[in-house]
C-alpha cells in the first residue's frame, strides 16, 4: 500500500500551487507583453530635443491656449509649413494591397486593373503612390485602426484593462486634430464612433454586425458623400467602407462581387478627386486624399492572423496636382502601416502622437525644401528616442548637447555596434551632429548634395532601428517564457493528478471491509466525469464552444446528476419495502428523499439556465430574466424580497436541524436573522433609488458589511472553543449513522464529533451569509438564481448526506464543482468581459477605491463559484468518516488527510487541468481571427477563476485547520490545565 | 457503460422466479431488427416523398411520422416476447405496450427538459413528437416485454444488467437511443448557421443513428448470448 503522509501531502500541494502560480504569470506576462505606453499627449515639447526637457512648463502653456494659437504656435515650432489643410481618410476595411498594387513588382491581375480605372491612371500619371503598408498582428479592424492613427502597436493588456470602455484615450492624430481646432467628420463603420466618442462633428455608423450585407453597408456611406464634399465646414473627413471586406467574408477574394465592389470605391476615389480638383480653384486649400485599408484578406477572405495575405493592407497618398510624386517605382514600396500616423502628423503641422513607432515616409515630404526635410526627419527622431527613454531606462546620452550647436568642423561619425542603448545613442548622436553641422554650415551651403544625403541615410538608420526594435518589443512574444510557463503549469498539473490517483488508491485500504462499491473498478458516473472534463478540454478549442460555454457547463452538470439519479434508481425497490423490516422502510424512506432532492437539483438547473440568455449569439432569445424586467420593478422587487426571507429561513433553519440545541446555536441564528433583516431592510427601504448614489442607502450596505464580517470572523473563531463537548447520543442528525454503526471507541470519537458539529455551523453560516452577501450586491433579477444555487446545493449536501449513496469522495466533489460553474453561467456570467457587473461594484463604497471595487467585481462575477468552496465546508462535515483506528491512534496527520485530502486537490486539479489545457489552447490559437476577441478574454477568466480557487481552497483550509487545532490541541491543554476545577473533564478525559 | 455480469454480483431480484420470456432466436432478431430499422426508413421515405419534407425543413411532421409509423411495428413486433405468457395475453401485452408510449413521452421529456431543451411554446409539437419518437425507441418495447415488472426494469435500464437475448433487444437500442440523442445535442451551440442545428433536429439525428448502430449491435449479443444456450438445449 502506498501511503503519503499528510505532510508530505501539503507540500506536494503547496509546491504545485507555486509551480502553478510561477508558470502562470511568466506565461501571462509573456503573451501579453506589458509595454510601458506614455500617457497624455504629445505638445510643444515634441518640437524640442528630448534630453533638455524642462517638463510641465511647456504642457500648461499648450493647454491654455485656443485651437486657433495653438495651431500657429505649432506651425512656428516646427518651422515646417503645412502641405495640406484638408485631409479625406478613406478606409477599404480589408483591401489588400495585391489588389491595386499587384505583388513582387508585378501588376495586379487584369480584372483587378480593369476594376479601378480611375486608381490605376492616377497611379499611372504620378497623382498617387501607393505603397505596401504591412499591418501588425491581429489583423482586426479596432486594434488596426487604433495602429494607424496614433502609430503604435497595442498590448491586448490595454484593451483588456479599460474593459468599461471602449474609447481610446492614448496619443492619436485625431486627439491632436481636435486640440488644434479641426472639424471632423466621419461615416462608415461605428468602430470610430466607439473609438472616439463625441469628436465627430457629424457622423452616420454602420456596423459590421450584418456580415451577409455588401451593399447597404457602403450605399449608407456614399450617400453623405456628395453633400459632405460641397461643404467646407470639415478639415478632416473620415469614410469607412465595410463593403468590401464583407464581400470576402462570404466569398473570398476571388468572390464574384469583389469586381464590382472595387469598382465602386474606384467611383468613390474618382469622385472625392474630382471633387477636390475643383476645390483648388476656389482656394480653400489644398486636400490630401488617403485610402487605406486596416488589414488584407486571406483567399477564403478571413482575417486576423499574420499571414502576408493578411498584413498586405494598403496605403494610397493621393494629391489633387500633378507634380507632386517622382512614380519612379510606384508599385514597389513597402512601409509599415505605423508609418502612416507620423507621416501625415508632420503633413499637417501637429506633433507626432508619443507611442509612434512609425517613421516618417520620405517621398510624402519630397517637395519640401531640404532643411524642412531634415527638420522633419529630427522630429520624428525626437519622438522615437524619447519613446526609447522609456523602454530603455538607461538611455540617456549623457554627452548629448544641450541646445547648443556642436561646432566642430569635421563632425564625427562613430561606428555603432555595442548594447542597444549605447547603440541607439550613437546612431542619434551620428545624426543629430551631422545635422547639427549642417545648419551651421547653413550659409555655405553650394555642394551639398552629398552632405544632405548623409544626414538623411544617418537619420534614417536610426529611425528604421529604432522602430524596428519597437515594433518587436510590441509584437514578439518571448517564446522561452512561453514554453517555460505552460512546462511549468504541465509539471504542477501533473502533480496535482499523481496526488488524486496516490489518495484515491489509499482510500479503499481504509473502507475496504464496509464499501463494496470499491471492488468494482469503474462506475459509470466515474467514467462520465473523466469524460466530461475530456469534453471540456476539447470543446476549448472552438472559439463558438467558448462563447457558449454556459451551455457545456450546465449539459454535462444536469447529466451527472441524472445519472445519479440513476444510480439512486438503482437501490429503489418499490414492491418489496412494504412487506419487508422497519429498517428496510428507512432504507426506502432515504432512497426516496434522496431521488426527490435530486429531482429539485435538476429542476433548479433548468430554471436557472432559463434565467440568463448567455454567450454571445443568443442573448437576444427571451429569457426569464428579460421577461421579468418587461414585467415591472415590483415583481422582480418582490421576488427579490421573497428569496431573501427564503434565504434566512432556510439558513436558520439548517443550523436547527443540528438535535443539540444549544444557546451558541441561537446566538448564531439571531446573528444571521441580523444581517438577513438588514438586507431585507435595504430591500424594502431602497428599492426605487439607484443604491449607489444615495447616502442612506450606503450607510445601511456599510453596516451590513460591518455587521457580516465582524460575525462571520467571529464565528469562525470562537465557535470551536464554545461548542460544549457532548456525549454522542445527541449530536447531529448527519452523525446519527456513524455513531450507530461504529458502537467502539464513542469516547475516542467525542473531539471529532464537536469537530464535525462545528464544521457543520461554520458551514451553514458561510453559505447563508455569502448568499445574503450576494442578494445585495447582485443585480435585482439575479436574487432568484442566487436562491435556486443556493438550494441546489442544500440538495446535494443532502443527498451526498444520506448512507444510500456510494459515490466516491472525488465524484461528488466534481459534481459539486460543475454545480458552482454552472450556477456561475446561469448568473448571467460568459467569456465576454462585457458582462462583468461593473454597476455592482460600487455599492456601499463612499469613495472610489480601484481596490475595493475590484474586489467586489469578483465577489459578484465569481459568487457560485465561491458559494460552492464554502460549501466544501458543509461536505466535510457531513461526510467525515474517521474510523476508529485513526483515533485511537490520534494521528493528526491522518485525520486531517482524511479530512482535507480530496475536497482540496479535487477542485485545484480540476481547476489546473483546465488552465493548463487552455493555455496551450491560446498558445496554438495565437493567430486565430478571434483571439483577442474570444480567447484572450475567456484566459483573463481562466486566470481569475484560478484565483477562485487558491481563495477558496485557502478559506476551506483555514477554517478546518484552525477548529482542529483548537479542538484537539488547545482546549485539551486547557482542560488539562483546569482539570483541578473540574469543569469539562469528565467528558474530556479521552485518552 | 460496463455491462460485464460480474459473478459476485448476487442480487436479491434472480432470487424471485419470474416465468421468463423465451429466448428469441438468432433469426428472429434480426427479423426483427430488421423491420424496426426497416420502418424506420419507410417513415422517412414517406416524409420524402408524398409530403417532400424531411427533418430539416419540417422536423414535428417527420417525426410524427417516424412514430406512428414504428408505433405498431414495435408493438406487434415485441408483444410476442411477452413474459408469463399464461397469464397475459398478446392483446394485453400491445395494449400495454400503447399504455407506455405516453408515460415513456413524458419520461424522455422531461429528461430532454433538465438537460436544457427549451420549454417555449414554439417548440412544443416539436418536442412532444421527438419525445414520442424516444418512448418508442427507448421504453415502449420493454413495456410490451416487460409489463409494469420494477424489478425488470430496474435491472435492464438503471443496472444495465440485460439477462438473456430478448432483453439485449430491449436494452441496447433504448441505451444506444439515449446516448446518441445526448450527442447530438453537441453540435447545436456552434455557430455553423446551419438549419439542422436546431432543436430537436441533430437530437432526432443522434438519437436515431444511435438506435440504428445499437440494433446491429444487439444482433450481435444476440448471436453470442444465443450460442450456449442453444448448445445446453440439445
Amino acid at each position: 500500500m502506498s501511503s503519503i503522509s499528510c505532510t508530505k501531502l501539503t507540500l506536494f500541494t503547496i509546491a504545485a500551487v507555486t509551480i502553478q502560480l510561477i508558470g502562470l504569470s511568466v506565461f501571462v506576462f509573456g503573451f501579453f507583453p506589458v509595454k510601458p505606453l506614455l500617457s497624455g499627449h504629445s505638445g510643444s515639447e515634441s518640437f524640442r530635443p528630448p534630453t533638455c526637457d524642462n517638463d510641465g512648463v511647456a504642457n500648461h502653456t499648450d493647454a491654455s491656449l485656443p485651437p486657433d494659437r495653438l495651431r500657429f504656435m505649432y506651425q512656428e515650432v516646427s518651422e515646417i509649413q503645412p502641405l495640406y489643410d484638408r485631409l479625406v481618410l478613406m478606409v477599404i476595411d480589408g483591401l489588400p494591397a495585391e489588389f491595386v498594387l499587384g505583388k513582387k513588382g508585378q501588376p495586379p491581375s487584369k480584372a483587378f486593373m480593369e476594376a479601378m480605372p480611375y486608381t490605376q491612371s492616377l497611379l499611372a500619371n504620378g497623382m498617387a503612390v501607393g505603397y505596401h503598408a504591412i499591418a501588425a498582428a491581429p489583423t482586426v479592424t479596432m486594434p488596426r485602426l487604433k495602429g494607424m492613427v496614433s502609430g503604435a502597436i497595442g498590448g491586448f493588456l490595454d484593451v483588456a484593462f479599460n474593459f468599461n470602455t471602449q474609447a481610446y484615450f492614448d496619443d492619436n492624430l485625431l486627439a491632436q486634430f481636435s486640440k488644434i481646432g479641426w472639424k471632423m467628420v466621419m461615416h462608415g463603420d461605428d468602430t470610430w464612433l466607439k473609438l472616439f466618442p463625441g469628436l465627430f462633428e457629424r457622423h452616420d455608423g454602420v456596423s459590421s454586425f450584418f456580415v451577409k450585407d455588401t451593399v447597404q453597408v457602403d450605399q449608407n456611406v456614399s450617400r453623405h458623400l456628395g453633400d459632405e464634399l460641397s461643404r467646407d465646414d470639415w478639415n478632416f473627413l473620415i469614410l469607412h467602407y465595410l463593403g468590401l471586406d464583407h464581400v470576402g467574408h462570404i466569398g473570398g477574394r476571388n468572390s464574384v462581387l469583389m469586381a464590382s465592389k472595387l469598382f465602386e470605391m474606384d467611383e468613390v476615389v474618382k469622385m472625392i478627386h474630382i471633387n477636390t480638383l475643383q476645390n483648388l480653384e476656389n482656394d480653400q486649400g489644398q486636400t490630401l486624399l488617403v485610402v487605406v485599408s486596416d488589414h488584407g484578406m486571406t483567399e477564403n477572405g478571413n482575417h486576423g492572423g499574420s499571414s502576408y495575405e493578411e498584413t498586405d493592407s494598403i496605403a494610397l497618398f493621393i494629391e489633387p496636382k500633378t507634380h507632386a510624386f517622382n512614380h519612379s517605382s510606384p508599385y514597389h514600396d513597402t512601409i509599415f502601416q505605423v508609418d502612416i500616423a507620423p507621416t501625415l502628423a508632420l503633413l499637417f503641422g501637429v506633433p507626432i502622437p508619443k507611442n509612434n513607432i512609425g517613421v516618417l515616409i520620405s517621398q510624402m515630404v519630397d517637395s519640401l525644401t531640404d532643411d524642412q526635410k531634415l527638420r522633419a526627419l529630427q522630429l520624428n527622431s525626437w519622438q522615437l528616442f524619447r519613446l526609447l527613454q522609456t523602454q530603455l531606462p538607461g538611455l540617456s546620452c549623457r554627452n548629448f548637447p544641450c541646445g547648443a550647436f556642436v561646432t566642430n568642423s569635421g563632425p564625427r561619425i562613430s561606428k555603432c555596434k555595442d548594447s542597444k542603448e549605447k547603440l541607439f545613442c550613437c546612431l542619434y548622436l551620428n545624426a543629430a551632429t551631422l545635422h547639427d553641422a549642417w545648419k551651421a554650415k547653413a550659409i555655405i551651403r553650394s555642394n551639398s548634395t552629398e552632405g544632405y544625403n548623409s544626414i538623411v541615410a544617418a537619420y534614417h538608420e536610426f529611425l528604421s532601428s529604432a522602430s524596428e526594435w519597437l515594433s518587436h518589443k510590441a509584437t514578439d512574444k518571448p517564446i522561452n517564457l512561453l514554453v517555460f510557463g505552460v512546462a511549468a503549469l504541465i509539471i504542477s498539473c501533473l502533480i496535482l493528478l499523481g496526488l488524486v490517483v496516490v489518495i484515491h488508491k489509499e482510500v479503499p485500504a481504509w473502507e475496504m471491509q464496509d464499501l463494496d462499491t470499491y471492488v468494482k473498478p469503474w462506475i459509470i458516473d466515474e467514467v462520465f466525469i473523466l469524460f466530461g472534463v475530456l469534453i471540456l478540454v476539447i470543446s476549448m478549442g472552438s472559439s463558438s464552444m467558448i462563447e457558449e460555454e454556459h451551455y457545456i457547463w450546465h449539459f454535462l452538470t444536469s447529466t451527472i446528476y441524472l445519472l445519479f439519479f440513476r444510480k439512486a434508481i438503482q437501490s429503489v425497490d418499490l414492491h418489496k419495502a412494504c412487506d419487508f423490516l422497519s429498517s428496510m422502510k428507512e432504507q426506502r424512506n432515504i432512497s426516496v428523499c434522496q431521488l426527490s432532492s435530486l429531482i429539485l437539483i435538476l429542476f433548479s438547473g433548468r430554471i436557472l439556465k432559463g434565467w440568463h440568455q448567455g454567450g454571445v449569439n443568443w442573448t437576444n432569445l427571451p429569457d426569464i430574466s428579460k421577461w421579468l424586467e418587461q414585467a415591472g420593478s415590483q415583481y422582480i422587487n418582490m421576488i427579490q424580497i421573497a428569496s431573501c426571507a427564503m434565504v434566512i429561513i432556510l439558513g436558520i433553519s439548517l443550523l436547527f436541524l443540528m438535535q443539540s440545541k444549544t444557546k451558541v446555536l441561537a446566538v448564531i441564528g439571531f446573528s444571521l436573522l441580523m444581517s438577513g433583516l438588514l438586507v431585507l431592510q435595504h430591500f424594502m427601504n431602497h428599492q426605487h433609488m439607484s443604491a449607489s448614489y444615495n447616502k442612506d442607502a450606503i450607510l445601511s450596505v456599510q453596516i451590513f458589511y460591518a455587521v457580516l464580517g465582524i460575525t462571520t470572523i467571529t464565528v469562525v473563531l470562537v465557535l470551536p472553543w464554545v461548542m460544549p463537548m457532548q456525549t454522542p447520543e445527541i449530536c447531529s442528525k448527519g452523525n446519527f449513522y456513524l455513531s450507530a454503526s461504529v458502537p467502539v471507541g464513542i469516547q475516542n470519537m467525542t473531539p471529532i464529533l464537536v469537530l464535525k458539529d462545528c464544521l457543520y455551523i461554520v458551514g451553514c453560516f458561510y453559505i447563508t451569509s455569502w448568499c445574503l452577501l450576494q442578494l445585495l450586491l447582485q443585480q435585482s433579477t439575479n436574487a432568484m438564481p442566487v436562491f435556486l444555487v443556493f438550494i441546489q446545493i442544500l440538495a446535494s449536501m443532502h443527498t451526498f448526506s444520506s448512507s444510500g449513496s456510494h459515490h466516491k469522495q472525488w465524484v461528488e466533489i466534481t459534481a459539486l464543482y460543475n454545480l458552482g460553474m454552472a450556477g456561475h453561467f446561469a448568473l448571467g456570467n460568459s467569456n465576454t468581459l462585457a458582462t462583468i457587473d461593473v454597476a455592482g461594484a460600487f455599492i456601499g463604497i463612499s469613495s472610489h477605491s480601484t481596490f475595493l471595487s475590484g474586489l467586489l467585481m469578483f465577489i459578484i462575477t465569481y459568487a457560485s463559484p465561491m458559494l460552492f468552496f464554502l460549501s466544501i465546508v458543509l461536505y466535510i462535515s457531513v461526510k467525515a468518516t474517521i474510523y476508529p483506528p485513526v483515533i485511537r491512534n490520534r494521528n493528526s496527520g491522518e485525520i486531517l488527510k482524511t479530512l482535507l485530502g480530496f475536497p482540496c486537490i479535487v477542485p485545484l486539479t480540476i481547476n489546473s487541468v483546465l488552465l493548463s489545457a487552455y493555455t496551450i489552447v491560446l498558445l496554438l490559437m495565437r493567430n486565430h481571427l478571434f483571439v483577442w476577441s474570444v480567447f484572450s478574454p475567456k484566459y483573463l477568466y481562466v486566470c481569475a477563476a484560478t484565483a477562485c480557487v487558491y481563495i477558496g481552497v485557502f478559506v476551506i483550509v483555514a477554517t478546518v485547520v484552525h477548529t482542529y487545532i483548537v479542538l484537539f490541541w488547545l482546549r485539551k491543554s486547557f482542560s488539562i490545565s483546569s482539570k483541578e476545577n473540574g469543569t469539562l473533564s469528565s467528558n474530556l478525559r479521552t485518552s | 457503460m460496463d455491462r460485464r455480469k460480474s459473478s459476485k454480483e448476487t442480487t436479491s431480484s434472480k432470487a424471485l422466479t419470474m416465468v421468463p420470456s423465451p429466448p428469441i432466436s438468432a433469426s428472429e432478431a434480426f427479423i426483427v431488427n430488421t423491420l424496426c430499422a426497416l420502418v424506420l426508413f419507410f417513415a422517412f421515405w414517406i416524409a420524402n416523398t408524398l409530403y417532400s419534407i424531411d427533418l430539416v425543413t419540417d422536423p414535428s411532421l417527420t417525426l410524427f411520422f417516424i412514430w406512428i409509423t414504428e408505433l405498431p411495428t414495435v408493438t406487434l413486433l415485441f408483444s410476442r416476447y411477452r413474459q408469463n405468457r399464461q397469464r397475459c395475453t398478446y392483446l394485453r401485452a400491445v395494449g400495454r405496450g400503447v399504455l407506455g408510449v405516453p408515460v415513456g413521452a413524458l419520461l424522455n421529456l422531461l429528461g430532454a427538459i433538465a438537460l436544457g431543451a427549451p420549454v417555449t411554446s414554439q417548440y412544443l409539437p416539436k418536442t412532444v413528437n421527438w419525445a414520442l419518437m424516444m418512448s418508442l425507441f427507448t421504453t415502449v418495447p420493454a413495456s410490451c416485454v416487460l409489463g409494469s415488472s420494477w424489478t425488470d426494469w430496474r435491472r435492464i435500464f438503471a443496472q444495465t444488467k440485460p439477462n438473456g437475448s430478448i432483453e439485449y433487444l430491449l436494452c441496447l437500442p433504448a441505451h444506444g437511443a439515449v446516448i446518441g440523442a445526448w450527442f447530438g445535442a453537441w453540435p447545436m451551440p456552434l455557430d455553423w448557421e446551419r438549419p439542422w442545428q436546431e432543436w430537436p433536429i441533430s437530437v432526432s439525428y443522434g438519437a436515431i443513428a444511435g438506435y440504428l448502430v445499437a440494433l446491429i449491435a444487439s444482433l450481435g449479443f444476440v448471436l453470442a448470448c444465443g450460442r450456449p444456450q442453444h448448445i445446453k438445449r440439445e
